[in-house]
């Protein structure tokens, strides 16, 4: 995935994305009692040109804030943000950078094509409209309102839309949200086929598997902060725990219990009902004993989920924000605190 | 300016017959029951006759329906995510307003040369001055409620909203004057209601100020009711437009 970048973008030098000390509060609402909401609370990176890099984070972990002040959607509270060293208006303006934004942004009653020629006529030079709507497969679907398409062809819309200024830098704000999983597939599909350019990609997801097939480095974001930054293999292989369980005869239970932590890469075994469950990095060697000698049946086997890659990476759960965390910067439905809408 | 935009833009809101059907054709059928058809409508007022006082009020009622439907429609757009997708391209709102504009002022125009056009083949007179001075006026002062309609829609953030603030347009009309010639105390409350000084100043040009009643307005009572409703929708907006963007 990983592709070098072309002689003008070395030469130039620039990282695609530079944020130093990037600080969004907001205002609570009039009337209401809440304090001050930080959502990005000091966030320092560095994006080279050419990465694709995943943002990963629980919803309101401040990901579409940051992505919205490197696209110059919205204005730091303090820090700077700065595209492919230039301020992000004066970016975007140059056709440099363009997004995929999470929902909205479309108006229903044009056709795909009237849309694409639209945001086109905004431009001083774009891709041929034809050619963009070809590449993000709407050929099909050019002369259909929009307000008839399904979520995922809406979405590979966006992506027709953000691809017209043919930009060095590509933002996707949770671009799956909300799509089934042909519809995923297939928009991951289209953006494979098109990440060949060189393009620096970064897109924000709550999905560790998304993240981890599409991306080179992932960042971890919680509470308005990196938490991680690493290559993608690193990050999995930290956050890569398993659980397994099956059902194992009462009898059984001790035995299969100190057989199974001496396997290696056994983090956990614990009783859930008739279940016995182990968290493992090696699930294969965890089934095979637990189905063979010590008779266990009705196997299961769960990827961790992002919650579980947290506790792995930060060594604490996401519902227990340290004291100088914000206090809505993690959602925490374990504390009956409903969980903050995605921006 | 843009015109593959603009365009595009007109296209767009043409393709919506029902709106266009209320904005262009319920007001001239207006001015054929109440103007072409009544028996005083070749007395005389001012520099013309009472079918063209009819059409002007009826013009002037069908401009500001599409105005504020364009002005609310705009700030649902703008507020159901098209607003950032714009922001993402090097359109600066300067242009995007502008592009605004001018599709509200050719979709205003439609009822207004439609009715304009009825009128005079139904007997509405005047004098040439009063025909055109009467025509730009119903379609320049039309725009200060695309800043009402604005106001509606970023105030209540609902398709209904923007249909109900073009309906009290009705409302509107028959407390302005509009409709049906009012006198004593209902047009002493008249003269305080949003679109009495638009109507009332677009008619200047034929009336000269004079009322359907025998009185006459002093220029500055529709001058002053303009500026005031334009100062309240225009701090109305300006205020949702500002609360819209703590809640972001």
């Amino acid at each position: 995935m990983h592709t070098t970048p072309s002689p003008t973008a070395a030469s130039s030098g620039e990282p695609a994305i530079e944020l130093r000390d990037l600080v969004k509060t907001f205002r609570p609402l009039r009337g209401s009692t809440d304090t001050v909401v930080t959502a990005v609370d000091g966030i320092d990176l560095t994006i080279g040109q050419g990465e694709v890099v995943a943002f990963l984070g629980p919803n309101g972990a401040g990901k579409t804030t940051t992505l919205d002040m490197v696209l110059g959607l919205t204005e730091p509270t303090s820090g700077t943000a700065r595209v492919f060293g230039r301020p992000p208006r004066t970016a975007v303006v140059g056709g440099h950078v363009s997004a995929v934004l999470q929902t909205g942004g479309l108006l229903r009653d044009l056709t795909v094509r009237e849309t694409v020629r639209m945001i086109a006529s905004t431009y001083a030079v774009t891709a041929p409209v034809d050619e963009v709507i070809d590449r993000a497969g709407l050929a099909e679907l050019s002369n259909r309102r929009v307000s008839k398409c399904s979520g995922g062809e809406q979405q590979r819309l966006r992506f027709a839309l953000a691809l017209l200024p043919d930009p060095r830098l590509l933002v996707l704000d949770e671009p799956t949200a909300g799509m089934d999983v042909t519809a995923r597939h297939e928009f991951w599909q289209t953006m494979h086929a098109d990440a060949s350019a060189g393009r620096t990609v970064v897109f924000a997801t709550h999905y560790l598997e998304e993240a981890d097939a599409f991306a080179d480095r992932i960042v971890l974001v919680a509470g308005g902060r990196v938490v991680a930054d690493g290559p993608t293999a690193e990050i999995r292989s930290r956050a890569s725990g398993r659980t397994v369980t099956a059902v194992v005869a009462d009898d059984a239970v001790a035995r299969a219990t100190a057989a199974l932590f001496g396997l290696p890469g056994v983090t956990d075994v614990r009783r859930r009902g008739e279940r016995l469950a182990i968290t493992a990095s090696d699930s294969d060697a965890v089934a095979r004993i637990l189905l063979g000698e010590l008779g266990g049946r009705d196997l299961e086997i769960t990827t961790a989920g992002l919650e579980e890659a947290f506790m792995a990476l930060t060594g604490r759960s996401p519902a227990q924000p340290s004291p100088e965390s914000p206090p809505d910067g993690i959602p925490a439905r374990r504390h009956g605190v409903p969980e903050e809408v995605a921006r | 300016m843009n015109a593959t935009f603009t365009l595009l833009e007109m296209r767009r809101i043409t393709r919506d017959w029902s709106g266009m059907f209320f904005t262009a054709v319920l007001p001239a059928f207006f001015y054929l029951i109440f103007g072409a058809t009544v028996d005083a409508k070749g007395e005389t007022i001012g520099n013309g006759n009472v079918a063209m006082y009819v059409m002007i009020s009826m013009a002037a009622y069908g401009a500001v329906t599409a105005t504020t439907s364009i002005g609310g429609q705009a700030a649902l757009e703008r507020q159901q995510g098209w607003g950032r997708q714009l922001g993402l391209t090097p359109l600066p709102d300067s242009s995007y307003i502008a592009m605004k504009s001018l599709i509200a002022m050719t979709v205003a125009a439609v009822p207004i040369l439609l009715t304009y056009a009825l009128g005079a083949a139904t007997g509405a007179r005047g004098t040439a001055s009063a025909w055109l001075l009467s025509g730009l006026l119903c379609l320049v002062g039309s725009a200060v409620f695309a800043v009402y309609g604005l106001l509606i829609g970023t105030a209540f953030r609902s398709e209904a909203a923007v249909g109900a603030a073009s309906g009290t347009m009705v409302i509107f009309a028959f407390l302005g004057n509009l409709f049906i010639p009012l006198s004593g105390v209902l047009l002493t409350i008249a003269k305080f209601t949003p679109l009495y000084g638009y109507a009332a100043l677009a008619r200047y040009p034929l009336t000269e100020g004079y009322l359907t009643d025998g009185s006459q307005d002093p220029l500055w009572v529709p001058v002053l009711n303009v500026v005031v409703w334009l100062t309240i929708f225009s701090l109305g907006a300006v205020h949702f437009v500002r609360r819209g963007r703590e809640r972001q």
